[in-house]
């Protein structure tokens, strides 16, 4: 056979796609649809490693901290800056505190011109939210007036909430967050070396991704199949031999199959604008960052339609057309098992030179990853027909609509396997993903001690403030419920260089009891707390020792002879009744030795009482609690930071990939429900004339309906047991892989099949309606 | 309405239906006595299949009334015309329209199993009727594996094991060879009156009509009563 009588039977093929009339179109469209939607799927794929480097280029780009400890001197362009970051609601907004030094000193990435004291300029999403009626809070902690918009080369997205204020005075000191640059940007910007587990964790992700787009796409050029099979029993008629029919058959499939990645590349532009004005999960882009890699598109042009064509040369070994307009699947081979098992066999073999490496040698081997996770899942699709063809041969005889249905998987089970293999294929790298998510979680979040019972806010103030008066701020305010404020500095046995020191914590007896467990408690007390080591026994004798009633103390001692760390020296005697407390185990703070009340403390000492920070806790019962006690923070502070309690922390980049998995997982499962509806409706169709007979005969339609339940039932419940096996032994060989003992994790497990079989139930629920339709008995008429 | 012919079966009066702009049917009329065999004959497009599928209660006619028994079909609802399918009609089409994923003899088993019938006793019957109708030997293969001519006498058994009074068949023997068809028709006409039952017979072939008693021709969806001369 010669490429030039290939070529000719594709393109004949291709001819017969557009020319088909109506029903051709109907057909053509749907595939383009199907295949168009894939499309545009692995072109955003293939667009994701612009979008993180785009983002990180302008994280870098706008970089302002100061890594050297040593300040440039005051220049025409030199500016300080100061981060201000707040957060509104759940949304993080990045906020900067910016002084011009010089005139030489360069504008902040993105923004044309300094915004003067009292002004600032903002994203263009800020600015929404600002003028929203909603957002009065925020425009009373962000009391500036706008003077303008930050660009596209300032902002990581188009939702990306952010202002540059102007300010005048800002104070560099050591504990300030001031910095003072004299440009932006992160020096030698190296790439960040990302954990080999979670560097495991995108590939395992792309490829259980993608995976169902790739079977879906297989799916879709399949479309109207039957139809196309009448249509090639004609041409068998007029002279066209077999080989000669299935290249022909070929050609529609590659029509079809071009005209996706037409419609692919349309919706994937429309995307990309859509995409840039939504947000999703918390994460925005700009649609000049979904460019494709090119080269990554071009092997997506190209693979698409040469899998189109292998797909239906392959599809049509099973059939057989005759030219008298009658095609006949040929009498089905016996499927064999032994072949289908390589695959899965091939993907665990690649994978097993990996199991036991964990973290600590290095990148795992990421084209034996791909390769392995990849072959694992495509087993799936390679088991599910053999699966559901060996189960359905034994089901036994039941009701009608129970026979009608089997009967029907018993002549067809490769069509209802197709069905339902991308529903698998999801549902098993979903179960996989999540053994790994669930299995190596503890190893990503760390418990931070924080019990957001008690403290629902902490802030951190950039410089001190005077003890007295900054709770009571807090506590007058709105949706306050209590603030703990406490002060700490050290005393020594000397005034200056003491021998021995430690540390003191001043506070009101309300303030101290968060530290310590107090019997009583008056204004003028004096605590010691006794802590103890991890087995229990008395850590800090010494300590106790040294606050011995009577004794001269000093506190805040100098340090460093004559010239450093002058500190107040203030003479303290112990007074009588100090006490020896338990420390609390859930202490606000690490550290708390000496707990002083203030009018124990000698007047001297009040210049030294500052506050570095408040504990707040909320009433959860007053909406906004949280913006109220950050507006109060702002407004005592600008530089100040706002702190939520949580009791466990994730790595960022886990959340990151755990959310791309969400992100990816929602349109992965449209996408397949899609096809599953369009697969659905068309066999419908097909069986349009025998479904009107049956009604003719007086079958019921509720028989009918359920027999079409049952089919798609049946295989889809076999393929969610198949993904359940595939999916739990890759999560294990995964879980293995990161050296993490492998736990089920049943829930996972349901949920993702529930997910999977929830998805069905819809589809079979829309396919519903039209079923009816269907059963009408004028479907007998045929002019 | 007018009074339906004494000892009649089925009698339909003014029929009327209308798809779009076509008339279908445009005045109608249609009697058959128990046991008869009525051709309904006429070209292409003259509303034979619509006049069978309004008298066996598929589609519903605009107008006009249709009395099965002494009862209207008309007015009865969709599910007691259904049941009254199930029960007392047979269909036979033009393709045989047996279901692909059933062996021949389930498809026979078929409308009993509608009725409710235990599959075991469908089965037996199916298969009694099968041999009248010399396709017994086919009970195990599904309807891709046999021939047009077979498959259509499965049909016809699937229409008679439920010893219908009233059978329906729509260009029986349209997609088979001349042969095949006259034995088709044999076997049909022969187990029609074997069990007495009417068949109300569409066709545009004479041949086949002949084995009709009496012939109705439908053209531009009115009928004509056609008597045979014997």
């Amino acid at each position: 056979m010669s490429p030039r009588q290939w070529a000719k039977d594709l393109a004949l093929g291709a001819r017969f796609a557009v020319s088909g009339g109506r029903e051709g179109w109907v057909r053509m469209t749907l595939t383009a649809v199907g295949v168009g939607l894939g499309v545009a799927l692995l072109l955003l794929c293939t667009a994701l490693p612009n979008v993180f480097a785009a983002r990180a280029k302008v994280e870098d780009a706008r970089f302002d901290y100061a890594y050297s400890a040593k300040t440039p001197p005051k220049a025409d362009n030199t500016f300080l800056i100061a981060a201000t970051d707040t957060t509104w609601h759940d949304d993080d907004i990045r906020g900067r505190l910016v002084e011009p030094e010089g005139e030489r000193a360069p504008l902040p990435p993105g923004v044309g011109s300094f915004p003067g004291k009292g002004e600032m300029v903002v994203s263009p999403a800020l600015r929404d939210l600002l003028a929203s009626d909603d957002a009065e809070l925020l425009r009373q902690r962000l009391p500036y007036t706008i003077t303008g918009t930050i660009g596209e080369s300032g902002l990581i997205g188009s939702h990306e909430l952010a202002y540059y204020a102007g300010a005048s005075g800002l104070k560099l000191t050591d504990v300030s967050p001031v910095h003072r640059l004299t440009e932006y940007g992160k020096p030698d910007a190296k790439p960040e070396k990302t954990d080999p587990v979670l560097l495991l964790m995108v590939l395992v992700v792309f490829v259980v991704l993608l995976t169902p787009v790739a079977v879906f796409i297989a799916a879709a050029v399949r479309f109207g199949g039957e139809r196309r099979d009448r249509r090639l029993a004609a041409l068998r008629l007029v002279g066209s031999d077999s080989h000669m029919t299935r290249r022909i058959a070929a050609g529609e499939a590659l029509a079809g199959a071009v005209l996706g990645l037409v419609v692919g590349t349309g919706f994937f532009l429309l995307g990309r604008q859509t995409l840039g004005s939504t947000e999703v999960l918390g994460v925005s882009v700009w649609p000049g960052y979904l460019d494709p890699s090119p080269t990554l598109a071009a092997l997506v042009a190209v693979a698409v339609p040469v899998a189109a064509v292998l797909v239906t040369l392959l599809a049509m070994r099973g059939v057989v057309v005759e030219p008298l307009g009658v095609v006949r699947a040929a009498r089905q081979r016996r499927r064999r098992l032994w072949w289908r098992l390589l695959p899965p066999l091939a993907g665990l073999a690649m994978l097993y030179p990996m199991i036991g490496k964990g973290r600590g040698n290095g990148d795992f081997n990421k084209y034996l990853v791909t390769g392995g996770v990849l072959l694992l899942l495509i087993g799936i699709t390679a088991l599910l027909p053999w699966v559901v063809d060996a189960v359905v041969v034994r089901l036994g005889k039941g009701a009608l609509s129970w026979q009608l249905a089997v009967r029907r998987l018993q002549l067809s089970s490769g069509t209802a396997a197709r069905m339902v293999n991308g529903i698998a294929v999801a549902v098993a790298g979903a179960i996989a993903l999540q053994m790994l998510f669930t299995g190596t979680q503890s190893q990503y979040t760390k418990a931070t001690g924080e019990d957001p019972a008690r403290v629902q806010m902490q802030v951190e103030f950039s410089d001190r403030k005077p003890l007295s008066g900054v709770e009571r701020e807090f506590t007058g305010a709105k949706g306050v419920r209590a603030a703990v404020n406490l002060a700490n500095l050290q005393y020594g046995d000397a005034r200056r260089d003491p021998e021995n020191s430690n540390g003191l914590t001043v506070g009101d007896c309300t303030a101290l009891r968060e530290l310590a467990t107090l019997p009583s408690c008056k204004d003028g007390d004096v605590f010691v707390t006794r802590t103890r080591s991890h087995y229990g026994t008395p850590s800090n004798a010494d300590e106790i020792a040294l606050v011995k009633p009577g004794r001269r103390l000093y506190i805040d001692p100098s340090y460093g002879g004559d010239t450093t760390e002058r500190g107040i020296e203030a003479l303290w005697t112990v007074p009588a009744n100090v006490r020896v407390v338990e420390a609390r185990k859930d202490s606000l703070q690490n550290y708390n030795g000496l707990l002083v009340t203030p009018a124990a403390l000698p007047a001297k000492a009040a210049p030294a009482l500052f506050s570095e920070g408040v504990y707040v806790r909320l009433d959860p019962s007053v909406p906004d609690s949280r913006e109220y006690a950050r507006n109060v923070a702002a407004r005592i502070d600008p530089l100040a930071g706002t702190y939520s309690w949580s009791a466990t922390q994730e790595n960022e980049k886990y959340t990151s990939i755990r959310t791309g998995l969400y992100v990816g997982s929602a349109f992965v499962l449209a996408l397949i429900g899609a096809s599953l509806l369009v697969s659905q409706l068309e066999q419908l169709r097909e069986r349009r004339k025998l479904l009107s007979a049956l009604v003719a005969f007086g079958a019921r339609r509720r028989t009918l309906s359920l027999s079409v339940l049952w089919q798609t039932a049946l295989p889809v419940g076999l393929g969610l047991l198949l993904a359940t096996t595939v999916g739990v032994t890759l999560g294990s060989v995964l879980l293995k892989m990161t050296r993490t003992p492998v736990a089920m994790d049943w829930a996972s497990v349901l949920t993702m099949t529930g997910v999977g079989a929830a998805v069905v139930a819809v589809v079979t629920l829309l396919s519903l309606p039209p079923l009816l339709r269907m059963m009408r008995p004028e479907g007998l008429r045929t002019e | 309405m007018t009074t339906s012919p004494p000892g009649s079966l089925l009698t339909a009066h003014d029929l009327r239906k209308a798809y779009g702009p076509t008339h279908a049917l445009d005045g109608a009329e249609f009697s058959i006595h128990p046991g008869e065999i009525v051709a309904i004959m006429g070209p292409s497009g003259s509303g034979k299949s619509t006049l069978l599928h309004c008298l066996a209660g598929i589609v519903p006619p605009d107008s006009g009334s249709i009395t099965y028994n002494g009862r209207e079909l008309t007015t009865m609802s969709d599910a007691r015309r259904s049941a009254l399918r199930r029960s007392e009609f047979g269909f036979v089409f033009q393709f045989g329209q047996l279901v692909p994923e059933l062996t021949c003899v389930e498809n026979v088993a078929l409308p009993l199993r509608l009725n409710g019938t235990s599959r075991k006793d469908a089965e037996k019957a199916a298969l009694t009727w099968m041999e009248r109708l010399e396709v017994d030997d086919l009970k195990a293969k599904r309807p891709g594996e046999v021939s047009g001519g077979q498959g259509q006498r499965v049909a016809v058994a699937r229409a008679l094991v439920t010893g219908p009074r009233l059978l329906f068949a729509d260009e029986p023997t349209g997609a088979l060879d001349s042969s095949n068809g006259e034995r088709v028709m044999e076997l049909l006409t022969e187990a029609a009156r074997s069990t007495n039952a009417a068949v109300v017979l569409v066709t545009h072939e004479t041949r086949v009509a002949a084995y009709s008693d009496r012939e109705v021709v439908v053209r531009d969806g009115k009928s004509r009563d056609m008597e045979r001369a014997v």
